[in-house]
């Protein structure tokens, strides 16, 4: 029963894009997957190893630079530097552990989010090495969105499963001991550090090839897009926790949700108060559509504010509370 | 010579209005162990209310503290009862639910403002906004001077406070044991309150002193967080004096490094300075000092 | 169960199909791209203003062979991933003849390889940094001059006055940036100039005094800064708190022009001079009206950002009104033929260099007196004369 759904869901993905011919729509699900393999990297690390990363953009920046530079600077297609994206992503996380991991809870999200801004400036300041503001951009290899589709559509697939095979192992156990408590682990003799440093590495692992899936799949990037603080780090955030952290479809959720949510808001509810403006002719309406588009990020805003004020656990974590909310179920019998 | 002198001025200075941003953050992150991340945006609030103040009203900024300083205080404990508070009792797997709280916050209040004034830049422009005194040589901003001395004044009010009043001890005690010090009748709930009220208008206080120097608009909060971080750090959780010895550091660390290697590097200096104060110095400056 | 809401958010994000074109199937489609919101909203929404205030003379004039321009404006928020999707939508889903615009030169950068790769053609009116028409893409015109080119007034300025040696450049570490100082400081060479320091900053700084104090101590003849309008404004006051004084301050266009420069800096903006590449006395047909027409439609001035905007609005309808078939091939190629006069200047499509399909424009020096941006270099066109040496702080 448990497997149906989610194979359901991927048999409609894989059908998506031959139904769906709309490039724009193309677009919005391409950057839906794509999230789902960042926000199931940072759940491995915060959602279940309880290390809360602000810095993940860290490692989607070194791999975007990574496939970014193969192209640019050696003339070796981005394609091969896929999978070394996620691999000099793990070589930028052994440093960031090991400075990182001697900190707890609140300072070691603070040592993120500045390590995270160090990167973002070394990339700006070494312009031989990576032309500084100027950034990278690359022909895509297709002009068509369809086969960038089933590309992250595979790495999405690929990371669910990798967090679902390693979360049902003893790595996932350990993992999960941590962040419950550290010392406690311990003393019971399995040696956090390293565990915390595989976790992290699994982390950037995903990160990483998500970057490199962007440069190949956007074909310009430049220190302050795949480095943001706020378009990526904390849209991670925001994808694990809004899904549901420490649950391996959370992400899966927070990303659909997320990206949804953020396009809804920036077209003015896809054009809706547009719509109702030309229907109906209405100077005021069209005020309204103009501040709703003009306000879209506070909109945006105060939604996260809402959710993790009433679903602290996300949408799959609490999702029985929101199943009581919206179909309360009278309960006849002792209890009164 | 005069470029050392200068540039150390310069450092100090600037350090001073640091150190009344970092204030603020100081006393709520060592109090009630949130990380405020939209401590900048309220700083930006503030800033608001003073270019109001000055426009709409001829009030000039020194005066329009007395507006901003209590608006903030007012809007701090709303946050802390409405927002922050209500998480402290959910169960949830994270704790850092609360810190993205204060993203999220911060986010509404940068939009907020965006949709009032605009992303246009704002300013204050006073008779003393760009005159200076000079000591041989050496130029000294009036403004950041002022402001040098008014953060002096109000560390020195804070220690005062924490020490000696009741309100001020309670919230120490809150700070060091929740249980304990609620089980002496103290009523952690309206404590953390006040707190985040007063770490508000003292972030208010620096934004209001910033204004004449500097310029204004909706998304000026984000730098000035990482900075408050890096002062709060420096300085040891709840330590008022090490805000101003964290503050004049990140200041004194700034301008050097503007100087002597180059101002493309600043933000990195201080951001270096900030790890490496957590790896090797993880109680701050407060670790040499008893507060 | 779970999963429900997973089809459910996906629905949701799958339901987004709107219908654009409230016009007729007779209307012409072109797309801008600005940023409209973000940091450089200032910008964006001058340019708007210009190229809707174009729109609308045209369209009222019978548009284009009859036909009327649908103008559809994408907000690129000043983000270059953003301006990516933003011109992939009026590439792919609004179906643009041909797209304008382009501000930043970062967003323009990202978004000129989109259009020359689903061979859209795209007439850049701002973004500025060279590369941009050294690629060869027959794709892609400029109608502005590049970030090279803007300080060309400035040398002959210099070589009129004869006694400037050194020079420092300070510039804010952005592509804009970057690229221009670069590009001056090989020019500086060429004018026989030694550039005694070069440096760069991240915008938004509170503080410049250190970087200034060194600026001082190289006691350079003259400073010229690449800077947007508030850093400009901290940069003059503080050089004023500092007492640093060369004989110059140049601007490099950009903040400099700006009205909102004078305001913030104060009587420290006065006697700066900076590099522009328009202003409204420039002795092109219909400058002046359209400076005189937008300060009477919204109350604020207008400055060459949007003077390019609205030349830009007319080229495209030119090149419309010309094009021998109404694909995007047939736009093309009527731009590449374009000759004509406008607000802005002569347009003309030329290769030079590396570049192609670059329009060739002079630069103009303006210096701010007494709180007025004032033409003064060439001669032919100055409307006062320059004030050199600036005077010193203490002597105004």
């Amino acid at each position: 029963m448990k497997r149906i759904l989610p194979l359901a869901l991927l048999f409609v993905l894989i059908l998506f894009p031959l139904v769906v011919r709309d490039d724009y729509h193309q677009h919005l699900m391409i950057l839906v997957l794509m999230w789902v393999v960042i926000g199931s990297g940072w759940n491995v690390i915060a959602g279940y190893t309880g290390q809360v990363s602000f810095g993940d953009a860290a490692f989607f920046g070194t791999g975007a630079y990574t496939a970014g530079l193969f192209a640019h600077k050696l003339g070796i297609s981005a394609w091969w530097a896929m999978a070394l994206g996620g691999v000099t992503a793990m070589a930028v996380a052994l440093p960031f552990g090991w400075i990182c991991f001697r900190l707890r809870g609140a300072y070691f999200a603070l040592a993120t989010l500045a390590l995270n801004e160090v990167m973002r400036h070394v990339a700006t300041l070494w312009e031989s090495l990576t032309d500084g503001m100027v950034g990278i951009l690359i022909m895509q290899t297709f002009v068509s969105k369809v086969p960038y589709y089933y590309i992250a559509l595979a790495l999405a697939v690929v990371s669910v499963l990798s967090i679902e095979v390693i979360m049902g192992s003893k790595w996932g156990y350990y993992f999960v001991s941590i962040r419950e408590d550290q010392d406690a682990a311990e003393s019971l003799g399995i040696d956090t550090h390293f565990y915390k440093m595989v976790s992290l590495n699994i982390a950037a692992f995903l990160t990483g090839m998500a970057g490199s899936l962007y440069m190949n799949y956007m074909g310009f990037i430049d220190p302050e897009v795949v480095f943001s603080l706020h378009d990526i780090s904390i849209m991670a955030i925001l994808v694990g926790i809004v899904g549901g952290v420490g649950t391996i479809y959370g992400p899966v959720v927070g990303a659909f949700v997320m990206v949804a949510v953020h396009e809804f808001f920036r077209t003015g509810f896809f054009g809706f108060f547009q719509k109702l403006a030309v229907l109906t002719g209405s100077g005021l309406v069209n005020t309204v559509a103009a501040y709703v588009v003009q306000a879209h990020v506070l909109g945006f805003g105060i939604l996260v504010v809402m959710v993790i004020l009433l679903l602290p656990n996300g949408i799959v974590g609490d999702w029985n509370k929101i199943m009581g909310t919206l179909f309360p179920v009278r309960k006849k019998g002792i209890e009164g | 010579m005069e470029v050392f002198l200068q540039t150390l001025v310069a450092g100090i200075l600037k350090g001073g209005l640091y150190s009344l941003i970092g204030i603020g953050m100081t006393l709520i992150m060592g109090v009630m162990g949130i990380i405020n991340l939209a401590h900048g945006q309220l700083m930006m609030v503030a800033m608001y209310v003073t270019f109001v103040c000055f426009h709409y009203l001829g009030i000039d900024p020194y005066l329009a503290l007395f507006i901003s300083a209590p608006a903030l205080f007012l809007l701090g404990m709303v946050i802390q009862k409405y927002t922050l508070n209500p998480l402290m009792e959910v169960e949830s797997i994270l704790p850092e639910n609360q810190v993205l709280m204060t993203v999220g916050i911060g986010m509404v209040l940068t939009e907020i403002a965006r949709f009032l004034f605009g992303s246009d830049y704002r300013s204050v422009k006073t008779s003393y906004s760009s005159s200076a005194f000079y000591l041989g040589e050496i130029s000294f901003s009036v403004a950041l001077t002022a402001a040098f001395f008014l953060a002096v004044a109000f560390t020195v009010f804070m220690f005062w406070f924490l020490l000696r009043t009741d309100i001020g001890r309670s919230i120490r005690a809150v700070g060091q044991d929740k249980d304990a010090a609620s089980l002496m009748g103290v009523n952690p709930k309206r404590i953390t309150i006040i707190t985040f009220g007063m770490g508000s208008a003292l972030v208010a206080v620096a934004g209001t002193l910033l204004m004449p120097l500097y310029y204004l608009f909706p998304d000026i909060g984000g730098p000035f967080t990482r900075k408050a971080f890096v002062i709060t750090i420096l300085g040891g959780l709840g330590s008022t004096v090490g805000a101003i010895f964290g503050g004049v550091t990140l200041g004194l660390a700034e301008s050097f490094g503007a100087t002597y290697i180059g101002m493309a590097y600043d933000d990195m200096i201080g951001l270096l300075i900030f790890v490496l104060v957590l790896l090797f110095l993880p109680g701050g400056f407060k670790r040499l000092t008893k507060i | 169960m779970k999963k429900c809401s997973v089809i459910l958010a996906c629905l949701l994000s799958l339901t987004g199909l709107i219908h654009s074109g409230a016009f007729g199937a007779e209307a012409l489609k072109v797309g801008v791209i600005l940023p409209l919101t973000g940091k450089l909203a200032k910008f964006g929404e001058i340019e708007k203003r210009s190229f809707i205030l174009a729109l609308d003379e045209i369209n009222a004039s019978g548009g284009v062979n009859g036909k009327k321009i649908d103008l559809i404006i994408e907000d690129t928020t000043g983000k270059a991933d953003v301006g990516r999707s933003a011109i992939e939508k009026l590439i792919s889903r609004d179906k643009v003849l041909v797209v304008g615009g382009g501000y930043s030169s970062s967003v323009t950068w990202a978004a000129v390889a989109v259009a020359q790769q689903h061979k859209v053609p795209f007439l850049v009116n701002t973004g500025s940094a060279d590369r941009i028409t050294e690629q060869g893409w027959e794709y892609i015109f400029r109608l502005n001059p590049p970030v090279s080119e803007y300080p060309k007034a400035l040398g002959s300025f210099i070589s009129e006055i004869g006694d400037v040696k050194t020079v420092v450049i300070l510039h804010e570490n952005t592509l804009f940036g970057q690229s221009g100082s670069k590009k001056f400081s090989k020019q500086c060479k060429d004018l026989g100039l030694e550039v005694v320091m070069e440096e760069g900053y991240e915008a938004g700084a509170v503080d410049f005094k250190p970087l200034l104090v060194k600026v001082k101590a190289k006691k350079p003849d003259f400073l010229y800064m690449i800077s947007y309008v508030m850093d400009a404004s901290l940069l003059m006051r503080q050089a004023k708190e500092l007492n640093l004084h060369p004989r110059l301050f140049v601007g490099g266009a950009a903040g400099f022009t700006l009205p909102e420069f004078q305001k913030n800096a104060g009587d420290a903006s006065d006697y700066v001079f900076s590099a522009t590449l328009w202003t409204p006395s420039v002795p092109y047909p219909g400058a002046t009206a359209y400076y005189d027409k937008f300060v009477a439609t919204h109350g604020s001035p207008t400055e060459y950002h949007g003077a390019e905007a609205y030349a830009g609005m007319y080229v495209i309808s030119d090149a419309l009104r010309r094009a021998t078939s109404l694909t995007r091939k047939g736009v093309r190629d009527a731009l590449a033929a374009t000759d004509m006069m406008t607000a802005f200047g002569p347009v003309k499509f030329v290769a030079y260099d590396k570049k192609t399909q670059q329009n060739r424009l002079p630069t103009f020096l303006v210096q701010w007196l007494h709180g007025n941006l004032e033409t003064v270099w060439p001669k032919e066109v100055a409307t006062a004369k320059y004030v050199y040496p600036v005077p010193k702080w203490n002597e105004r």
